[in-house]
């Protein structure tokens, strides 16, 4: 590992390209040029020198660092100078080393090549200064932090002053009057001479709205109801209804979702799941459809197996903590941990403070005032936590013993772990000294050493500690820092255009007042709320909030860090409901492009979730149940390639799964849904506050040719109605209605039927192809080792047991049972009116004559039910452990809730599967390969040839060999075995030919050249810029 | 200072214009230019005047580049470099005794530690340089002339799994932009109906940890690699149910252009929804533009026959290669392709054998390497193209037991080479200590690779820098050298 591995490569900012500060260089320098004039007289100390000596020299040689044992932050330390001597001769600049160094431009040392030499007018000063004696007011300690300077910020900077909560502006007479945002935003327009855009029309803003707050477009008929609202409230009560929408806590769950890094697996090359993270998002969406205050929500995210009131739910929301990616096979497991410490200090201060305090890991942070002391405080908090290295089923967490739940959450393992050491330049191999846990320092008002836990806690309380800094009512960054998400996710970009950076590199506000009224009016909770909401908040919220925190008022309680509110007034603004577009749309461009003025609404994007719940709910196939595991939507072959496991591979959910929301879409972090990820679905790494929007070609192509795309389009087509060539004005009509909320104009109108018509010609002179047939009898027989179905060579009982199966191949190996108790039954008319035989798991099975198979290369299909079990199940099996054939038989049989085994070399996860549904397993074991396939599709592949096989022993149906047990239980309609490894074509037929007969998959529906005609207008209307944006 | 830091998730200035849409020029530019962090400091004023443009347009580089594009022969697996580039003597002299004691090293996986062994193939001089290379590679040693063999690579892990993610981010955690992610932001690509930075993966399977290994990570997606499959459709979504010809779906787009002009009319300041509608066309072209790339109908068969296209076992990798020359010449700036798939065996991973394991897989590729190297120089290519040939670390030079005929993992010591792109030919760089344990001279860490990958395409690998969350993030961190050796 490389020496300098560990230190984080910060760059000071480049100070010369920043706007403002060329006028600031130019006022010091006007104030130098003046003390050059006159070294004689004594610069101001205060004004002039510290500034200097802060700004220049203090990272180095400050009161943390001494670099070369010089210290420049006390007059005392200052004279006492360094391992080179002194550096300050007061009175004589010519004998002061500090002078010399200046001069050389040795001091500040120069970065990759580049010289960072005083100007002339600092050396001056500080010329002057020594030469009148270097005077220092006594008492005085100069502080890296304690200003902001032009190259960081301070303890000064503009996030971390309290928030206080500014006076209302005076609306002008005749301004778009509303509400007191609108007031801020208009105080700062009008002093620009500029102006609101009109307000959007109706069918704009209804739109918006359910965009914004559901993440999907409004039925035709909601529109209608919206729009033709006439009472005075419409607007605030579809507002109140949208927000009492469960679609709203889903929509703004995905918005979380990205700020935690949310993924389901773990990464790196095993790529485990996490277990039920999925509750994680569950536990969000339902806290943001109950409105939980913020800071109970941030609590319990932290520490919600430290709080009061503990609970399933409270453990539930610190999977927070496990979301991370986690590497079960680091380089050196002991480093690795202080890798996890990082990702928890990052994700943390990201999400609830904006700030960046893991670039203090190595050192004190280059642009904000954070030590890196203060970075190994919060970390702190974690280090009881699971860090060190322990088993890899654990993945990095709690036992479910430890944590008290079987759920993905985190808790301490100790109430008093050994010490945290800050480490040199952030390096594991060079610990320095312990540092106590305790808040960030940047506040000094609520600074504070986190408490030893008290007697009977079993964790070391460190996370609730930090959590309470968080949402002490005073912090200023917690609550300036949400209410600029929910701007941003309304308006398009924050107040603060960095939401995830209220530090020095980051954005400052567009309207700093603004901000701090909407924190103010977070926090305080002052405003009006309805009675009942706010009855209901209080009976929910008051046990759990009262005991944590200092609110004392009933009113308090009842409404503050409630989002709701915040939501409710940011969406009621006149800002909110602009037009787009403005009047004096260029002319404002030219001086506001970024909009900072808020002049106008910005036309958004859809998101890849809203894009693809748009095209589901136009299409009427959206299914809204929520909560509950993940889908796995179907994938092209070609998307799964880049796994390194194949036999690990994607297992597609159920067909009516996965028309389900997309915030309920599985994330797997090596293999994302690329039409996801083509629409700039988040990193899954780290934490993302605001998506990237691109428009790039790939985005085309996928809208233009994926599958998932054209099957939306089909559905559309059929909701729209096929009606006959007269009635074609309607149906567009209907279509634009649906797809679009209005009626088409004329042109559209009469393009769309031009459309209909030439594809629908195009569509009628193509040559048919070929119908996917099902042949109707067994496609493939050379080789055939077996074949047995059950409506053919069937001798049973009276009873229906069975007596004997003929084979059906020419190979005569037929199937029997001797002993009455151990027949199967017969079943008639069990799957699309074929007979199945039926193992009851009852010791029932069935001997085979005859050495089936003689090759090392084989196939076998077998058309099943699984009445379901834990142990293995055999169907087919040649295992004979007194025959020494044990781990050397060969056979097909079923494991676990959905496992499929072919021999004891390869057992593959198949799809969960419903129990007694029937399908067909096939497997093939070739010189290179062993692959699996449930009703066609393969459901895993073992990468290489399975090992050598003892095929002589005799073959049994229904048991694992001659074991007297692993009985299967379950349905057997036909089983089909060849002495080789069919290719994949012929595999194909085989498994049509069963799927045919056995009617396993409808077959896709054949459309005529009309309907044809039809989906391809709706393709196009899903394509187009009306339907991906939002106004 | 802040305005020039207002972009999401990694966005930068450059791309948000651009995402604004084409023709947004003038004054408006001002408020959102002025440096990125690609730029060196004091070269952005030049840039403030630039047209908005596709995160992909062909950028001008720190300095000349050397080298236009890269092919990156991926060894996924990790070859052993005492049985291929690295000559060691000495373990004859010592085979059968253990390491010596003072060497330390983490036993990746908990497996056997067995006895110094000697190279499992016969070494011999290649060319006029003489460089040695071992029977393993007997086609690629007649290009040794070409090649500058760096002996004293290490890494950062002996894991497969961060391994890989480090060689191809720079760091053994994922989540970071790739190597190709890098040059394409750096340089942007030639041709825009193309991507510009392709993988082709091995038949066998992908890379452990998939995905984030050809990531842009915190960097916008246009610049992730893009998995390429060598025949038929090479990318996703590249073609409709089949009813949807190319005269259908050409009057679809027609309508849609049709519809989009209306409602981009009533939306004068909609450059994102104009910049839309140009993607369109444009995709209707890679439709067609793509498949021609990886189309061999059109090679000769004495070009097959050279890359060993049509026989075994090179036919797969053989036909990658080809296809990696055809993307090259079409424009294409980065190309990676695997050798080696999925797990163990499948991959250089000679846990079990050195001979049987290596022996399959540079059967593999030695001919189709030999074939591009060849190909490239009789077409003028290889000035201009940079090969680069390694794994993600090394193997140890003892066995996972006695007699045993496997290596086990070994990052603190192992070889890759470069190629062409004006690289020096026909020389070693660094060495590994007498056994082959560990690099001790010239130590090249995978930081010193990149930023010579880099450098050799005219960036800079500390200029080159990617603002997110507060931090100018590079490829090589506070690490890199360039190895300037072996720069001609």
């Amino acid at each position: 590992m490389s020496e300098k591995y560990w230190m984080a490569r910060c760059l000071p900012f480049d100070v010369c390209s920043a706007p403002g500060s060329l006028l600031a260089v130019l006022v010091v320098m006007v104030a130098f040029s003046r003390a050059e004039a006159d070294e004689k007289k004594s610069p101001d100390f205060e004004r002039q020198v510290a500034p200097i000596i802060i700004k220049r020299c203090l990272e180095c040689h400050g009161q943390r660092q001494s670099e070369g044992g010089l210290v420049l932050a006390s007059h005392e330390r200052a004279l006492a100078g360094g391992d080179s001597g002194p550096v300050i001769v007061p009175g004589n600049p010519a004998e002061s080393l500090l002078i010399a160094r200046l001069e050389a431009a040795e001091m500040p040392p120069p970065k990759k090549g580049e010289s960072q030499q005083l100007d002339a007018a600092e050396i001056a000063t500080l010329r002057a200064w020594i030469a009148t004696g270097a005077k220092w007011p006594a008492g005085r300690t100069l502080d890296l932090f304690e200003r902001t300077t032009e190259v960081r910020g301070g303890r000064d900077w503009w996030s971390l002053q309290p928030i206080k909560r500014p006076p209302l502006p005076s609306i002008q007479a005749g301004a778009t009057a509303a509400g007191p945002i609108d007031a801020f935003i208009h105080e700062k327009l009008s002093s620009a001479d500029m102006k609101m855009a009109p307000p959007a029309d109706r069918r704009t803003v209804v739109r918006r709205l359910y965009f914004d707050l559901a993440g999907m477009p409004p039925t035709a008929t909601e529109l209608e109801r919206s729009i033709g609202d006439e009472s005075p409230d419409a607007y605030e009560k579809l507002v109140d209804r949208l927000l009492a929408s469960p679609r709203f806590g889903e929509r703004y769950a995905r918005h979380w979702l990205d700020l935690v890094r949310f993924a389901e697996t773990s990464g790196y090359e095993r790529d485990q799941e996490k277990p039920q993270a999925w509750r994680y998002r569950d536990w969000v969406i339902k806290s943001l459809n109950e409105d939980k205050p913020y800071d109970q929500f941030v609590v319990e995210q932290l520490a919600g197996d430290e709080a009061p009131w503990r609970s399933e739910e409270s453990v539930i929301a610190t999977g927070f903590l496990r979301l991370g990616t986690w590497n079960d096979e680091p380089n050196d497991p002991q480093e690795y941990k202080y890798e996890r410490l990082e990702d928890l200090v990052h994700a943390t201060s990201s999400a609830f403070l904006g700030l960046t305090v893991k670039c203090a890991r190595c050192h004190d942070h280059k642009f904000d005032p954070i030590w890196q002391t203060d970075y190994y405080r919060m970390a702190a908090a974690f280090w009881s936590g699971p860090i060190e290295p322990r088993e890899r089923e654990l993945l990095g967490g709690p036992k479910k013993e430890e944590l008290g739940y079987d759920v993905l959450g985190w808790t301490d393992l100790s109430r008093d772990p050994p010490p945290l050491h800050l480490l040199k330049k952030g390096d594991p191999r060079h610990p320095e000294d312990a540092v106590a846990p305790a808040s960030l320092s940047l506040v000094p008002a609520l600074e504070r050493d986190f408490s030893p836990p008290p007697e009977q806690a079993k964790t070391s309380q460190r996370r609730l500690q930090l959590a309470q800094w968080i949402v002490d009512p005073r912090n200023p960054l917690t609550p300036r820092v949400i209410v600029n998400r929910l701007w941003l996710h309304h308006f398009g970009q924050g107040l603060v255009r960095s939401p995830n950076d209220f530090g020095y590199s980051g954005d400052k506000p567009t309207h700093p007042q603004l901000l701090d009224w909407l924190a103010a009016e977070l926090t305080s909770g002052h405003g009006a709320m309805q009675g009942k909401e706010s009855e209901r908040a209080a009976a929910k919220v008051a046990a759990p909030v009262s005991f944590l925190f200092s609110r004392t008022h009933a009113a308090d309680l009842a409404s503050s860090w409630g989002l709701k509110r915040i939501h409710r007034l940011l969406l009621n603004s006149a800002t909110y409901r602009q037009s787009s577009l403005h009047p004096r749309q260029s002319e404002y461009a030219q001086r506001d492009a970024a909009n900072r003025h808020w002049w106008h609404a910005e036309r958004r994007r859809l998101d890849a979730e809203s894009l693809r719940d748009a095209m589901l709910a136009v299409s009427g196939d959206l299914d809204l149940r929520m909560g509950g595991a993940s889908f796995r939507p179907t994938l092209s072959a070609e998307a799964l390639e880049g796994l390194s496991r194949k036999s690990a591979a994607w297992q597609p959910s159920p067909r009516r799964e996965q028309v389900r929301r997309s915030v309920y879409m599985y994330s797997q972090r090596s293999l994302l849904t690329p039409l996801m990820t083509t629409f700039d679905f988040a990193d899954t790494t780290l934490p993302c506050g605001q998506r990237d929007v691109t428009t790039v070609a790939p985005q085309a192509l996928a809208l233009l040719n994926n599958a998932f795309v054209h099957e939306r389009s089909t559905a559309l087509a059929r909701a729209t109605g096929l009606g006959p060539a007269g009635k074609r004005g309607q149906q567009i009509e209907r279509l634009w209605l649906h797809v679009f909320g209005r009626a088409p104009s004329q042109r559209e109108k009469e393009a769309a039927l031009a459309h209909l018509d030439e594809q629908e010609r195009h569509f009628a002179a193509q040559p048919q192809s070929p119908e996917v047939t099902f042949p109707d009898s067994l496609p493939v027989t050379e080789s055939l080792a077996l074949h047995l179905r059950a409506d053919a060579g069937v001798a049973a009982n009276d009873d229906g047991r069975m007596i004997k199966w003929s084979d059906q191949s020419l190979s005569s190996h037929d199937a029997s049972q001797d002993d009455h108790s151990a027949r199967p039954q017969m079943v008639n008319a069990a799957i699309n009116g074929q007979p199945v035989v039926r193992f009851d798991g009852q010791k029932r099975f069935l001997h085979l004559s005859g050495q089936i198979i003689t090759s090392q290369q084989f196939t076998i299909l077998a058309v099943v039910s699984d009445a379901g079990g834990e142990s293995h199940r055999g169907i087919f099996s040649n295992w004979n452990g007194a025959a020494g054939n044990s781990v050397t038989s060969v056979f097909l049989g079923l494991t676990g809730k959905n496992g499929v085994r072919l021999t004891d070399d390869y057992a593959a996860a198949g799809p969960s599967w419903p129990r007694h549904r029937h399908i067909l397993i096939a497997a093939v074991a070739d010189e290179r390969d062993a692959a699996v396939y449930f009703n066609g599709a393969e459901v895993g592949r073992k990468g290489a040839a399975i090992a050598r096989r003892n095929l002589t022993t005799g073959y049994v149906i229904g048991q694992q060999g001659n074991i007297d047990g692993e009985y299967w239980s379950g349905d057997l309609a036909e089983l089909i075995v060849y002495d080789r490894a069919l290719n994949a074509e012929e595999l194909a037929s085989v498994q049509r030919y069963l799927v045919g007969r056995y009617k396993l998959i409808e077959p896709p529906p054949r459309l005529t050249p009309t309907e044809l005609a039809l989906a391809s207008l709706c393709h196009v209307l899903l394509n187009t810029n009306e339907f991906i944006y939002v106004d | 200072m802040s305005i020039n830091h207002l972009y999401p998730c990694g966005l930068t200035r450059r791309e948000l214009v651009w995402e604004m849409g084409g023709g947004f020029a003038g004054v408006a530019l001002a408020a959102l230019l002025g440096g990125d962090g690609f730029a060196p400091r004091g070269a952005r004023a030049s840039e403030k005047s630039s047209q908005p443009q596709s995160p992909l347009t062909p950028k001008k580089t720190h300095f000349p580049m050397k080298a236009k594009s890269v092919v990156f022969l991926m060894m996924n697996g990790a070859p052993s470099q005492v049985d291929t580039f690295d000559y060691k003597p000495e373990l004859e002299k010592y085979a059968g005794q253990p390491l010596p004691e003072g060497k330390k090293f983490i036993n990746s996986g908990g497996r056997k530690i067995g006895f110094l062994t000697p190279s499992f193939r016969k070494f011999r001089p290649g060319g006029q340089s003489g460089l040695l290379i071992s029977d393993f590679f007997t086609c690629v040693r007649e290009h040794a002339d070409k090649l500058a063999v760096i002996n004293s690579c290490h890494t950062d892990s002996h894991a497969h799994g961060s391994a890989l993610v480090a060689m191809n981010t720079g760091k053994t955690f994922i989540g970071r932009p790739s190597l190709g992610s890098w040059a394409v932001y750096g340089m942007g690509t030639e041709n825009q109906s193309l991507p510009g930075y392709v993988v082709i993966l091995d038949k066998r399977g992908g890379p452990i940890s998939g995905q984030p290994n050809w990531s842009s990570g915190f960097m916008s997606a246009a610049y992730q690699g893009t998995l390429f499959r060598p025949t038929g459709d090479p990318i996703l979504d590249l073609r409709g149910p089949a009813h949807l010809d190319r005269g259908a779906q050409r009057r679809q787009l027609d309508l849609l252009a049709q519809l989009n002009q209306e409602h981009l009319d009533a939306r004068p300041d909609g450059q994102e929804l104009a910049a839309r509608i140009n993607s369109y066309e444009l995709a209707f072209r890679m439709q067609a533009e793509a498949p021609e790339a990886v189309d061999l109908s059109r090679e000769t068969q004495t070009t097959l026959d050279l890359y060993g296209v049509g026989n075994q076992p090179t036919d797969e990798f053989g036909r990658n290669c080809l296809v990696a020359r055809r993307l090259i010449e079409r424009g294409v700036r980065f190309v990676q392709l695997y050798s080696g798939g999925g797990h163990l065996e499948d991959t250089w991973d000679a846990h079990k054998s050195i001979e049987t394991n290596h022996g399959q897989h540079a059967a593999e590729v030695d001919q189709p390497i030999a074939a591009l190297l060849t190909d490239l120089e009789q077409r003028g290519l290889l000035d201009e193209t940079l090969v680069v040939w390694g794994g993600e670390f090394g193997r140890m030079p003892f066995s996972e037991g006695k007699g045993e005929p496997g290596r086990n993992h070994n990052p603190y010591g192992f070889s890759m080479w470069l190629a062409g792109g004006n690289v020096k030919g026909g020389m070693k760089y660094g060495a590994t200590d007498e056994l082959g344990f560990e690099a001790v001279e010239n130590k090249a860490h995978l930081h010193d690779i990149h930023a010579t990958i880099l450098h050799l395409l005219g960036l800079d690998h500390e200029m080159l820098t990617y603002f997110h969350q507060g931090r100018d993030e590079s490829l090589t961190d506070v690490g890199g050298r360039v190895i300037r050796e072996i720069v001609g």
